[in-house]
């Protein structure tokens, strides 16, 4: 079992593309024969997918691992409860669930890539989805500590009100790309033609 | 000279050109039975071959091999033995014997579910059909195989890289409604309801004589995911006119339960819902559907906020609580947060205040992603426009179609067999 | 546009006061409690008038309208009324339904019954001689009459079913227009008594099309029937250009079936739920016949001006007040919850239509409601894509909505796309499979 692809992945920080390797790697293992379950790097592998957001494949990936796999590795346990409080929608619990392990070296850099990253994605959450919301609900969704949080967003542009204890959230301007390459309406005319002729 | 070391050097002579390769389909056509007789001493035989060069030949005397009953421990030596055939085999070669080449490829198929190991088959599986198929848009009775093996090895995703082609040629009607039906079950579990719907339609929808059971547990699916995806179900309109008359008649006489639940759903009353899903519980789980019954009621609280921003410029989280039936504003804040962040609704929550603002779309139809996506329909619509036409064109010079109208014809005018023109752009 | 800004004008003027205004002198309104039962009989004749009785002695029991001294009183002038008769049927009914609460001179009088009954037998048997007489002779004219004698005699026992079989023959042997529209006319009567409401509108229309003109108290008479007609069938916008066409000479000559004073109640309350304001104006207000019918009950007048100039709170106080009458009208009652919600909503979406936004406590105000059952009704009203506009329910205002022609466009050609492609690739897989089957069939043939 040939795992070097995987390794050099993790090393070169490509962590997006890891949950494809994988998946394929196994189909082939799987079809040459090869007894694979008690080696598979099944946490590295089940994480890869919950990095890219894919949670429903971590869940099915979760429910094909043998129940034998998920007894003797316990890292496999905890990885999946991660993608449980993401399935289940807890916010919060995410992070408790990242920090409520003591991960193997060789998933050290993916989960704090990944912790980080979902930092900044609840954070857009809360921005795009709140207007005022209190400091305590704020640290509890970044996973930080109250005044780690008021520092977090305070770079952000938003402000605190102390006496409500409630932060006022500073909406960013969406950029969007609108000029219009005139290959483009080059195509939308003849696009015309075509329909009138 | 052992007729059988001679088979094997007509094999190995007539493997290259392709007129070759005719004149070896021939000689192997005739040694099929006696190959057949000696199926179980030709495992040496096999050793001689390519697979890569003698695919023709690999295939015939393979499918000899593998003919018969075979044990467990068997099938542990046979499996690698056809997926290094499947991943060697010339493409060229094998399309001569498409039949072969399926019964082999099933054989594997029903090894690896002998050694209860369904993900040993699934690449295989898809390098077998994509080798198979003469384009994209064909359906080999390979596909519903695969995906059987991608359902019962949990590989989802590896089997919506074959759902994602276009298929209009089809052999056997049966591989459409399974390969529809387990392609159904597959967007469902990704979530994908939209697509998972397109190909439980067409199960439902196809020409039937009879009724059969992939279409019942189809139409079932079909019901409860129109539910989750478009918050609503009805029997008048679920099936248009083009559907089987045998499928209008009778298909909803086998779904009453699921019928029910969508008259249920139409009330807009969650508790209602819920003491139905309740009371029929065993129902729904011997139909294996109890998920997605779960999922249909979730999505009932999803649809009644969804109703709220048509009608609410502002709402307070309590009432949006109380409208919705649940049990806290804490509660339905997180329901409309998680749609805000699924791209359900637009709208920002006020805590301070407790109260939500609904948005409008942002979306103005200005950007250069639109304009993209915008182009890419035109060009994929013009693209089935043509099918279209060539399709027409195709049938209107077809001998069956024309004899049968021919025969008709005193009957008709001739403008009765014009085409629509709706379709032409 | 200057008509437009015109036309809002009062509406804009007393958005302040709107309904809400105490100052306003208010002409006292009759209250409907106490349906004069008395004055109200004496506007119908013949049978109508007993079953009206009836229906009012059924109904006055309800919760919502009755009281049970009602009930007796309407008995008690059906019986009387019935007396004057001779439908014995009828005598029977009543009299199981006085029941005795009104004395031994309102009990069921069977010596009256035999006799009548009797006259009939006698009556019956010399009618029938004497169309039998004519039959053999062939005379056209006698035979019509003959049969038009029957459908008199029927229709005066009661059996209604039979009077509509005779006055149908009569059909054969008319030889004027007069005499088809009598035929028709008769028709007509017997048939709004049993209900038959589709028959009613097919005599209407042969009637009409009689070919010399018919006097104005016929037509205004046809009018009255369609409009009921259409009434019974939920057509109220029909129903009431029927009622507003009804010329005013109409009076009390067509008592067997409608008062004028029908005419203007039910053509008032059809009107206003299914009119718009323009045709509320035209052909309500400015409709100087109808105007003759509405002098008669001027509670509707006024309601109806009142909706017009935006007075939504004095005008369902109207409404309000006259509920209970009109539940006791015999035609009226199955329609009255149908048309007061047709016309509360209507008044709701007019209130809001000329508004970007909407105070809805002064809305409210306006529909003498609390603003939480307004947020109800204007919620529904959205729903059901009649008022475009949104509730802020925060700072408790309703917003005008103008749909993004643009970005509506935009959608919607994107979703026809995609059902188009996604229609296409199944009816190009579905002509596949029966190329296939049909393949298959032709291959076991051969």
């Amino acid at each position: 079992m040939d795992l070097s692809r995987v390794r050099e992945l993790l090393e070169s920080k490509s962590y997006d593309k890891v949950a494809d390797i994988c998946d394929n790697l196994m189909l082939q293992v799987a079809s040459d024969g090869i007894a694979y379950h008690d080696d598979w790097p099944y946490s590295i592998h089940l994480l890869a997918h919950i990095y890219v957001h894919d949670i429903n494949s971590a869940r099915f990936l979760w429910k094909s691992i043998p129940s034998s796999v998920k007894e003797s590795q316990p890292e496999v346990t905890a990885v999946w409860k991660i993608g449980q409080r993401l399935w289940l929608r807890d916010y919060a619990e995410v992070h408790e669930a990242i920090r409520g392990y003591e991960w193997s070296q060789d998933l050290q850099g993916l989960v704090a890539a990944f912790s980080e990253l979902y930092t900044k994605k609840m954070f857009q959450l809360l921005l795009s989805a709140y207007s005022t919301i209190s400091i305590q609900d704020t640290a509890s969704f970044l996973g930080m500590n109250e005044d780690d949080a008021t520092n977090y967003v305070l770079q952000h542009g938003w402000t605190v009100d102390p006496a409500s204890q409630m932060f006022t959230v500073k909406k960013q301007p969406i950029v969007t790309e609108q000029k219009l390459d005139p290959s483009k309406l080059q195509r939308l005319t003849e696009y015309v033609f075509h329909l009138e002729h | 000279m052992d007729p059988m070391e001679a088979l094997v050097a007509q094999i190995q002579g007539l493997s290259s050109t392709p007129g070759d390769i005719a004149r070896l389909h021939i000689i192997l056509k005739q040694a099929d039975d006696s190959l057949r007789a000696e199926s179980t001493r030709l495992s040496p035989v096999l050793g001689q071959l390519a697979p890569s060069e003698h695919s023709l030949g690999f295939l015939y005397v393979l499918d000899a091999f593998t003919s018969g009953q075979i044990s467990k421990q068997q099938a542990e030596t046979s499996v690698p033995i056809i997926t290094g055939f499947i991943n060697a085999c010339n493409a060229e070669q094998i399309r001569l014997a498409p039949e072969k080449f399926v019964l082999v490829c099933k054989r594997l198929k029903d090894q690896v579910m002998m050694l209860e190991a369904p993900i040993r088959g699934v690449g295989p599986l898809l390098t077998a059909a994509r080798k198979l198929q003469l384009s994209t848009e064909h359906l080999t009775p390979l596909h519903s195989d695969f995906l059987m093996l991608c359902v019962l090895a949990k590989c989802y995703k590896t089997g919506l890289s074959i759902l994602e082609d276009d298929i209009f040629e089809v052999d056997q009607p049966r591989d459409l409604f399974l390969y529809c039906y387990y392609g159904g079950m597959i967007c469902i579990g990704l979530k994908r309801f939209q697509k998972a719907l397109d190909l439980l339609h067409n199960v439902v929808t196809a020409p039937m004589s009879t009724l059969n059971a992939i279409a019942v547990e189809a139409y079932k699916k079909y019901i409860l995911v129109s539910l989750i995806h478009h918050g609503q179900w009805q029997l008048s309109t679920s099936l248009p006119k083009y559907a089987s008359s045998v499928a209008q008649r009778s298909l909803k006489n086998f779904c009453q339960p699921y019928i029910e639940l969508a008259n249920s759903y139409g009330t807009e009353k969650i508790a209602e819902l819920e003491a139905y899903v309740q009371t029929n519980t065993e129902k729904f789980e011997n139909d294996n559907n109890l998920g997605l019954v779960k999922q249909v009621v979730l999505s009932m609280y999803k649809r009644n906020i969804q109703r709220l921003t048509q009608t609410y410029l502002t709402l307070s989280l309590q009432d949006i609580a109380n409208t919705v039936q649940l049990n806290s504003p804490k509660e339905a804040e997180m329901h409309v947060l998680q749609m805000i962040q699924d791209g359900e609704i637009y709208a920002t929550i006020n805590q301070r205040d407790g109260m939500v603002r609904f948005l409008e779309d942002p979306e103005q139809y200005k950007t250069c992603e639109m304009i993209e996506n915008i182009d890419s329909s035109i060009q994929r619509i013009m693209a089935l426009s043509r099918k279209l036409s060539a399709m027409d064109e195709q049938i209107s010079c077809d001998q069956l179609y024309l004899s049968k109208v021919g025969r008709e014809r005193q009957r008709y005018d001739f403008d009765d067999f014009d085409v629509p023109t709706k379709f032409n752009i | 546009m200057d008509a437009d800004d015109e036309t809002f004008a009062p509406i804009t003027d007393e958005v302040g006061t709107n309904g809400g205004d105490e100052q306003r002198s208010r002409r006292p309104i009759i209250s409907g409690d106490h349906l004069d039962i008395e004055a109200y009989a004496s506007l119908y004749s013949g049978r109508t008038k007993i079953m009206r009785l009836l229906f009012i002695a059924d109904h006055s029991s309800d919760e919502k309208v009755g009281n049970p001294s009602m009930n007796l009183e309407a008995l008690r002038m059906a019986y009387d009324e019935i007396k004057k008769g001779e439908n014995t049927q009828l005598m029977r009914e009543v009299a199981q339904k006085i029941n005795g609460r009104l004395g031994p001179s309102y009990e069921l009088d069977s010596a009256w019954c035999d006799a009548v009954d009797h006259r009939a037998e006698q009556k019956k048997e010399k009618l029938d001689n004497e169309l039998n007489a004519y039959r053999t002779n062939l005379i056209k004219e006698s035979i019509r009459m003959g049969y038009n004698d029957f459908g008199d005699f029927y229709y005066a026992h009661g059996q209604l079913g039979d009077a509509f079989k005779s006055y149908v023959r009569t059909r054969d042997y008319c030889t004027t227009s007069k005499h088809i529209v009598h035929m028709c006319m008769s028709v007509i009567l017997v048939s709004i008594e049993m209900g038959q409401f589709t028959h009613v509108t097919s005599y209407v229309n042969k009637a009409e099309q009689a070919p010399d003109a018919l006097d104005s108290i016929t037509i205004a008479k046809l009018r009255c029937a369609a409009g009921l007609a259409n009434l019974e069938a939920k057509k109220y916008k029909l129903a009431a250009r029927k009622f507003l066409e009804t010329n005013p000479e109409l009076g009390s000559h067509y008592s067997e079936v409608i008062a004028p004073q029908d005419v203007a109640t039910y053509g008032g309350l059809c009107a206003l739920a299914t009119f718009d304001r323009t045709e509320l104006k035209s052909k309500v207000i400015d409709n100087l016949n109808f105007r003759n019918f509405l002098e008669l009950v001027p509670e509707v007048r006024e309601l109806i001006n009142d909706f017009y100039s935006s007075h939504y709170a004095s005008c369902l106080e109207y409404l309000g007040n006259l509920k209970a009458n009109l539940l006791l009208d015999i035609h009226l009652h199955d329609h009255v919850e149908t048309l007061y919600d047709q016309i509360r909503h209507k008044a709701l979406i007019q209130y809001t239509l000329p508004f970007l936004s909407v105070d809805l406590s002064m809305m409210a105000n306006a529909f003498k409601t609390t603003v939480a059952e307004l947020q109800k009704e204007l919620e529904a009203l959205i729903t059901d894509n009649q008022i475009q506009a949104r509730i802020d329910s925060h700072n408790k205002i309703l917003y005008a909505r103008h749909a993004d022609q643009r970005n509506a466009t935009f959608q919607r050609v994107l979703e026809t796309g995609r059902e188009f492609d996604r229609d296409v690739r199944s009816m190009l897989l579905r002509s596949n499979l029966v190329k296939h089957d049909y393949n298959v069939r032709q291959f076991r043939k051969l």
